[in-house]
């Protein structure tokens, strides 16, 4: 049993509670460009997306749009992005990999104004054995700390083609772990998540990204005002770190990548 | 008018009395005379010579003391002789004109030494023989009077004569005694308790305290005022209680950290007996460490504190631990819904010394290894211990101890605090005017975090302190009393490291720290005339850091440029600072004074921690340095203080400005934990606070209590923080609102009430959100750009005593008590980033798929009742 689950029980046993509440959020039309964007050492067609900030929580981002988009390898080669679907703000670039020891450059230029980012990926650590356990019928994910370096695991799991998929039912989902190998109070008390169960059959693909230290940086940010946010030893609150200039937001991060795919099977 | 008449009376009196003195009047000082006379007055003494001796005397009785009484013998002495008694005891010179004595005052140049008496001694409770920390003692005849300091001792220095001696105590049967004093004596006054009455009026001294008091921004509370304030789970709260002072803000529900004038939660020193205690908190700040059944005294300063205080910006919590029952053994004690108190006191030798234990454990374990088997430790307790010698009439050492520490341990993880503070003094009377307290204390504070409770492994930040120091008072006479001493205390900072049971493989990454502090005050508080009255004080400092240690120096965009090592024992940086204080005061009349200050404090420990959080986490100290300059404050107060007399109830209204120098704020997201360059994430700044506090207290009668109002602004401005810009400090709160009442309902029932409000504490929501790699990630915009809900609670509680007569040695009662009565649900956080898994349970999704957050409020104790027994055995 982790600690904050044993300062969780004082605090319910003294009838705390958490409920919603309504209260205005003094929203601000900032006209910030949001980035989120990752290169990797697949060799795929890697996407960025632009977006705008939103002033309601679970909204849709409004896409950024025309904006004209380069990735630079190096002194090498220059990879021009097309946004695809037009008008969606993703801009997808050529298939090539992201090679491991090269610094890329995100350059976009959008209404006149121009912004850049740089990353260079670090290698990858092999991924561990995934482990699952049984919740009733169904499984879920054990998610623990692998390798000596920094890293997250992103989890697609997916059973739209199981029996166990009712109609209207969605049947997929996304599981990342961060594992970012950082010490802190907002982390080792981070608050509950929900638990995500899925049926046997499912399909899980596993992608095992390695972190850069900028990138570790703008992740651990990130989380504190996110997963790690609303425990009982909250950080100030601030907005997450960067690498672009000129006042975006968001981050353009170059990774290597390992990945697996598994079928859940029965498991007593 | 009534003088004149007077004076014209006696004239014509001592006119018509030696209308038949004899011819030999040149004979007459050699005349032998008989005289006797009890509680007369100089007036009246005269006239008897007269009669007896035949001389006329020619005085003006505005002008020397015609009025005093005196009680004087003489059997056959002169005349001469016994005028020249009488001359001494009223200081006037007299010269023999023919047939008539003329007396006039005497010069004050030829005033002797030998004419000035001092009577001191100790006041202490008759029934326990407890110091009574700040009883007043008056000389009715002079209309001057005194304090008892700290220590509970009192001296005064007056004429040769008899006077009345009067000495009161809040709660106390007033003490009258007429006393001789043609030599220095030194004696004791004991006051009685004023036995429990229904008084709906009350007759108070037309001064007090407050009013005659040179001192500005103090607040002095009752131990009986924290004991019959409705409290959380019963549980009795010094630092809780705070929160009924104007100008303190507590940080939320659940929290034992406050804010003092716009200060920072580590600009607040908490002393128990002359120790700091670092962390006064258990389970994580639901209560603080310091209950009131040990306590004799609690003075607050907020931030004007004596020249004798200091090491903080903001404030000094000074509390003076009982030293036990000196008359007979009694036994006291409270059971209630999460601890239980116990305390034994008596005395060793009667009169002479005494002891006091009391403890407190919580009972919470089996409750929470009822939620969760693999629980191993739940728990917190409390300590504390005090002993006294009376040495000689002269000299007394005292010993206190206190330790405290928390306990939750599961499986194979935990956490851990402990403070632990020891105090030995040792009181001195030199001379009847000038008194010597010497204080050695030491104090420690741990906070562990155990990763693997069976290796042993922890992370563990730890400071500790060892002074030294000598304080003097010297009484000079009763319009001026000096106090003047030197300190010394020596530190060890360990910012937090891992640690395994092997010292082997212990990896030190933080630099511990050494540091060594001199301190040198003096103060000097003098009634100038019946109107003015002036404390002065100035305290110096010396601060230098020693190895063994590492320390970083960095560039101006936070970047380690160099490492400095340093040997063991090896000085490397100083810091020389002087903090005056003054503080004016002006008496309008005797129930209402004007007072202004001004007072400059430095801060050479300083905490480091970006949490938010209202309860205790992994505290880091760091002591000032290369990278962090000392904090200093300069603050301005102002104040009326007015009493009512026939109410009982004093009137305090202050405002106050405060400017915060080298104030320390973090870069976002700083990290804090086992990071080397922990000081490479500060940022440094300015804040300023200002406001107006009033507050209403009535410390007697069948109802008791206080309320107050105040309107305080704190705002911070940082260079590289929020564009530059100025934001609202935490305690930026301009509303607050307190009340607190007890009342007698009859000799067995009493009420208690307390209501607080406050405007909501800023904090940082989001202006928009933006979306990475499946997150919903915040945008704020100005730091500090909202404000949580405004805050307000209602508590009550009725105490009941078991026991019908009073006077019986085993006393009893129950109290039941409501903790926020109405439910209020007073925000602690407000998130943006869970779901509503089911009512009232709030999670951060596993999903990244599905978008459904809330905005969500954490609140603690909506209508939490409580009852506890609590008993004395006397």
């Amino acid at each position: 049993m982790k600690i904050r689950n044993l300062l969780l029980i004082f605090f319910c046993v003294l009838a705390s509670c958490e409920e919603r509440i309504d209260i205005p959020l003094l929203s601000e039309d900032k006209n910030l460009l949001a980035v989120d964007g990752v290169l990797t050492n697949e060799s795929v067609s890697h996407t960025i997306t632009l977006t705008f900030p939103y002033q309601m929580m679970n909204s849709k981002a409004l896409p950024v749009s025309g904006a004209v988009v380069l990735i630079l390898e190096g002194n090498s080669a220059t990879y021009t992005l097309t946004e695809a679907p037009a008008g969606s703000g993703q801009y997808v670039t050529p298939v090539f990999r992201a090679v491991f020891g090269t610094t890329y450059t995100l350059w976009i230029q959008y209404q006149g104004k121009e912004y850049f980012a740089q990353d260079s990926s670090v290698p990858v650590e092999p991924l561990p054995v995934l482990d699952y356990y049984k919740v009733n019928d169904q499984y879920s994910l054990a998610l623990n700390e692998s390798g000596e370096n920094a890293n997250y695991i992103d989890h697609r799991i997916d059973w739209k083609t199981t029996p166990a998929c009712l109609p209207d039912n969605a049947c997929e989902g996304r599981i990342v772990f961060y594992d970012l190998k950082t010490i802190d109070v907002n982390e080792i008390y981070k608050p509950g998540k929900t638990e995500f169960l899925f049926p046997v059959n499912s399909t899980i693909i596993r992608k095992k990204y390695s972190i850069s230290s900028a990138y570790r940086t703008f992740l651990r940010s990130v989380l504190s005002e996110t997963e790690w946010r609303g425990g009982l030893f909250d950080v100030e609150r601030a907005n997450a770190t960067t690498n672009l200039s000129a006042g975006a937001i968001g981050f353009f991060a170059v990774t290597s990548v390992v990945s697996d795919t598994t079928l859940v099977v029965e498991k007593p | 008018m009534i003088l004149r008449s007077l004076s014209f009376t006696c004239i014509s009196i001592l006119f018509l009395l030696t209308a038949s003195l004899p011819a030999n009047a040149q004979k007459i000082p050699e005349k032998k005379i008989t005289l006797e006379s009890k509680d007369l007055s100089l007036a009246e003494v005269l006239e008897d010579v007269s009669k007896k001796s035949g001389i006329r005397f020619s005085y003006n009785p505005k002008r020397i003391q015609a009025e005093r009484k005196v009680n004087y013998q003489a059997i056959e002495k002169s005349v001469a002789e016994v005028l020249a008694d009488l001359a001494e005891r009223f200081e006037f010179q007299y010269s023999f004109v023919e047939d008539q004595v003329i007396l006039k005052p005497a010069k004050k140049t030829e005033k002797p030494v030998e004419q000035s008496v001092t009577l001191s001694g100790y006041i202490k409770d008759s029934a326990n023989g407890e110091a009574l920390i700040g009883s007043t003692i008056f000389i009715k005849e002079l209309q001057i009077g005194t304090v008892s300091n700290t220590y509970g001792f009192f001296s005064i220095t007056l004429p040769k004569g008899t006077y009345e001696v009067i000495s009161s105590f809040v709660g106390y049967k007033h003490f009258s005694k007429t006393i001789d004093l043609q030599t220095s004596i030194m004696e004791d006054i004991l006051l009685a308790e004023e036995p429990p009455v229904l008084n709906e009026i009350i007759v108070t001294a037309a001064s007090d305290e407050i009013i005659e008091e040179i001192q500005v921004s103090k607040t002095n509370v009752k131990p009986r005022a924290v004991e019959e304030r409705p409290a959380l789970f019963g549980e009795m709260d010094v630092l809780k209680s705070l929160e009924s002072v104007p100008g303190f803000k507590l940080h939320s529900d659940g929290s034992t950290f406050y804010y003092v004038r716009g200060g920072q939660r580590d600009q607040n020193l908490v002393l128990i007996d002359d120790s700091p205690i670092y962390n006064p908190s258990h389970l994580l700040g639901l209560f603080s460490t310091i209950i009131p059944d040990a306590v004799t005294d609690i003075n607050i300063y907020k931030g004007d504190m004596p020249a004798s205080l200091g090491g903080r910006l903001s404030s000094v919590l000074d509390i003076h631990t009982k030293k036990g029952n000196d008359q007979h053994t009694q036994v006291w004690g409270n059971v209630g819904l999460i601890s239980t108190k116990l305390g034994v006191e008596g005395p060793f030798k009667k009169d002479i010394s005494s002891f006091l234990v009391s403890g407190r454990f919580s009972r919470l374990q089996w409750l929470a290894q009822l939620q969760d088997q693999s629980i191993k430790k739940f728990s917190f307790h409390d300590l504390t211990g005090k002993m006294n010698f009376k040495l000689s009439a002269t000299d007394r050492i005292f010993f206190s101890f206190y330790t405290g520490s928390d306990n939750y341990f599961s499986g194979n993880n935990g956490i851990n605090w402990a403070n632990n503070a020891g105090t030995f003094r040792w009181n001195h009377i030199i001379t009847d005017r000038l008194f010597l307290n010497t204080t050695f204390s030491a104090s420690g504070y741990d906070y562990f975090v155990y990763t693997d409770v069976s290796k042993n492994q922890r992370w563990n930040s730890h400071i500790s302190n060892l002074n030294l120091k000598t304080d003097f008072s010297y009484f000079v006479n009763p319009q001026s009393e000096l106090t003047f001493g030197l300190g010394v205390n020596g530190y060890r900072f360990n910012p937090g490291n891992l640690q395994t049971g092997s010292s082997n493989t212990q990896v030190s990454n933080v630099s511990a720290r050494n540091s060594l502090e001199f301190i040198l005050y003096g103060n000097h508080q003098v009634t100038l005339n019946k109107k003015w009255g002036l404390n002065y004080g100035l305290r110096l400092s010396s601060w230098t850091n020693s190895g063994e240690a590492f320390e970083f120096k960095f560039d101006d965009n936070h970047n380690p440029i160099d490492t400095l090592v340093f040997e063991k024992g090896d000085p490397y940086i100083t810091y020389l600072n002087a903090e005056p204080r003054l503080t004016i005061q002006y008496l309008i009349n005797e129930h209402s004074s004007l007072k202004a200050s001004y007072s400059r404090n430095v801060q050479n420990v300083h905490l480091i921690s970006n949490s938010i959080s209202p309860f205790t986490s992994l505290d880091v100290w760091l002591p000032s340095s290369f990278n962090i300059q000392p904090q200093r404050s300069d603050q301005v107060s102002f104040g009326y203080y007015h009493k009512l007399t026939r109410s009982g109830i004093s009137l305090v209204a202050e405002t106050f400005f405060k400017k915060l120098h080298n104030q320390i704020d973090y870069e976002t997201h700083a990290e804090t934990l086992l990071n080397p360059f922990l000081e490479s994430e500060l940022r440094f700044g300015e804040a300023r606070a200002y406001g107006v506090e009033f507050q209403a207290t009535r410390n007697e009668g069948r109802l008791r209590g206080t309320t107050g109002y105040s309107y305080a602004r704190a705002k911070r401005t940082f260079p590289e923080l929020n564009d530059g810009k100025s934001y609202n400090a935490f305690s930026d709160r301009p509303h607050q609102i307190n009340l607190t009442l007890s009342y007698d309902i009859n000799l067995r029932w009493m009420f208690g009430v307390n209501w607080n409000y406050f405007t909501g504490a800023p904090f940082s929501s989001p202006v928009s959100f933006y979306n990475y790699n499946g997150l919903e990630v915040p945008v704020y915009g100005q730091k500090n750009n909202d404000r949580y809900p405004t805050y307000h609670r209602l508590d009550a509680s009725a105490t009941f005593k078991l026991n019908k007569n009073v006077e019986k040695k085993y006393q009893h009662s129950l109290t039941f008590s409501v903790y926020n009565v109405y439910g209020r649900k007073n925000s602690v956080f407000i998130n943006f980033n869970k779901t509503e898994v089911s009512e009232r349970d709030f999670k951060v999704p596993s999903n990244l798929l599905v978008s459904d957050r809330a905005i969500s409020q954490f609140y603690l104790f909506q209508f939490t009742p409580a009852i506890s027994y609590n008993f004395k055995w006397k």
